[in-house]
């Protein structure tokens, strides 16, 4: 029988090009994308982001012992948990030693609506690349558990495993944040380098996160117009305390439930997402005048604020 | 560098898309549907999957829409790759350039080209996403690609449109192919069949 042909298709190389391009920027990157075998079935993914550091998805650590990682030269090296901030969905890890590359970062200029990029994972020997765009770049923004990450990332791309906890690269191989599909409902979402930064420095320092604390569950309310009316209220929403816990700040600052908060140190308050955002880690300590509704009447109580306690590890499913 | 070459990216895909195009036959056999192939030699050979390819006759389309009466002369379940024989008497087949799967790397772009769900002459742009780095040739390509049942036994093709692969399944959302590599293998295997019982040729 005959052979297959052997001419050649008429193309321009632009495609060629961009394979090189991209086969490249997975090469390169890839170099500093690790394995961490830390729960059953496949490995999860992560990446040698400073020297001895490795970042990861925090939803794809499930235990908090004996775990090893595996490099892209072929070795296999134990770790240690450094930290992890659930808020973000993000772990840090030690390794005494990487013969490695670590990740080479780009600014944020690389993140915009459109952008070529690979998704990068390593949940196995192998690195893995997904290629996709940026579909979303949206502000700073609070996640369901109370994070912030300096910018909405979406992107178009498949998860397949090993997704979350690789770094997300531009078509040059530079690192512009880490994936994940564990913060929203199992979208693609990209956490970029500052925010990825910004939570390494403080788990390596402290080894966790701290948040500000109230101890309160609040729910928006509107509020009648004769009252807004009555005590000139700057707007008719505020936040009825629907639960307290026992001994929290805001019990023990007396507040009681069926209160309504409208304002936090004079900052309006209409939604719990606004609270969040009051009580950063460095409100920790410090007391707050809060001023409420209590019985139709204005009231001002002054809540010392406390530190949120370590959450427990949630099981959520992802890849 | 990537912005710039948008537009130039778009030509030379739908280049690449009309040249394999011509090396890509739609396969139809009866009680199944309808799958893909791709032209091996001028002389009208057809390679596809062996789920595509499950009867002994099966109707071969160009992509001009000519049809030929095929026979299914190999079948190999577990490569899952079958041969189809027609005669194109005076019709002049294009047979598909082959490549060299071996020589894939994670990133690099892949074309692959079929009959989605039906539709003629599809083409999905994906890349490879992943090599295994284990020794030895690898079973399979899989790739960031979208496919759908219809490209069975169609090419997935390198960034010069040469062919890797024969796309054979859907794993995990991964378009899985067999490489051309095993292709060959396949039809050596076939040769030397056919050669030791001395069998009349098809």
């Amino acid at each position: 029988m005959a052979g297959p042909s052997t001419t050649m298709p008429q193309t321009s190389g632009v495609l060629e090009t961009l394979s090189d391009d991209l086969a490249g920027a997975v090469d390169r990157a890839g170099q500093s994308v690790v394995a961490i075998h830390a729960r059953r079935r496949i490995p999860a993914s992560g990446i040698h982001w400073r020297p001895g550091i490795i970042v990861a998805a925090h939803h794809t650590i499930q235990r908090d012992e004996d775990i090893t990682i595996s490099l892209a030269d072929g070795t296999t090296v134990a770790a240690t948990l450094v930290g992890r901030d659930p808020t973000t969905d993000l772990a840090v890890l030690k390794v005494d030693e990487a013969k490695v590359p670590v990740a080479s970062l780009a600014d944020g200029t690389g993140i915009r609506v459109g952008a070529l990029v690979l998704a990068l994972g390593r949940p196995g020997n192998a690195v893995t690349a997904t290629l996709g765009v940026i579909s979303t770049v949206g502000g700073e923004w609070r996640t369901w558990h109370g994070g912030t990450i300096d910018r909405f990332v979406r992107l178009d791309v498949s998860i397949y495993d090993g997704f979350s906890g690789g770094p997300l690269v531009d078509a040059a191989g530079r690192v512009l944040g880490i994936n994940t599909s564990g913060l929203s409902r199992g979208a693609a979402l990209a956490i970029p380098v500052s925010t990825v930064n910004r939570v390494v420095d403080q788990l390596v320092k402290t080894g966790r996160v701290s948040r500000g604390y109230l101890g309160l569950g609040m729910q928006a309310v509107r509020l009648p117009a004769a009252l807004v009316e009555r005590l000139s209220l700057p707007n008719d929403v505020g936040l009825m305390v629907v639960s307290a816990e026992p001994g929290g700040p805001g019990d023990t600052a007396g507040i009681l439930i069926g209160d309504v908060l409208i304002a936090i140190a004079d900052k309006p308050v209409g939604d719990p997402a606004e609270v969040l955002s009051l009580l950063g880690g460095d409100q920790i300590g410090k007391a707050l005048t809060t001023r409420i509704i209590r019985a139709g009447e204005p009231q001002s109580v002054s809540i010392t604020i406390g530190e949120r306690p370590r959450e427990s590890r949630g099981a959520r499913r992802g890849r | 560098m990537i912005d710039a070459s948008v537009e130039p990216l778009g030509i030379a895909l739908a280049e690449l898309a009309a040249t394999l195009r011509e090396s890509v036959v739609e396969v139809r056999t009866r009680g199944a549907g309808a799958g893909s192939g791709i032209i091996w030699s001028a002389s009208g050979l057809i390679v596809t999957n062996a789920h595509v390819a499950r009867t002994e006759h099966a109707t071969v389309v160009l992509c001009d829409g000519r049809a030929f009466d095929g026979v299914v002369t190999a079948h190999d379940s577990r490569r899952d790759l079958a041969t189809i024989a027609i005669d194109p008497g005076a019709a002049t087949l294009r047979a598909a350039t082959i490549g060299h799967p071996t020589d894939l790397r994670a990133g690099d772009v892949v074309v692959a080209l079929g009959h989605p769900w039906g539709v003629t002459g599809a083409i999905a742009l994906g890349i490879v996403h992943v090599v295994d780095t284990r020794r030895g040739a690898p079973r399979w390509i899989r790739a960031d690609i979208r496919l759908a049942p219809g490209n069975s036994g169609g090419p997935l093709a390198d960034a010069r449109g040469r062919v890797v692969g024969v796309n054979t399944l859907i794993a995990g959302g991964l378009g899985v192919a067999v490489p051309t590599t095993t292709v060959s293998r396949f039809l050596d295997d076939v040769e030397a069949r056919r050669a030791g019982s001395g069998s009349r040729a098809a």
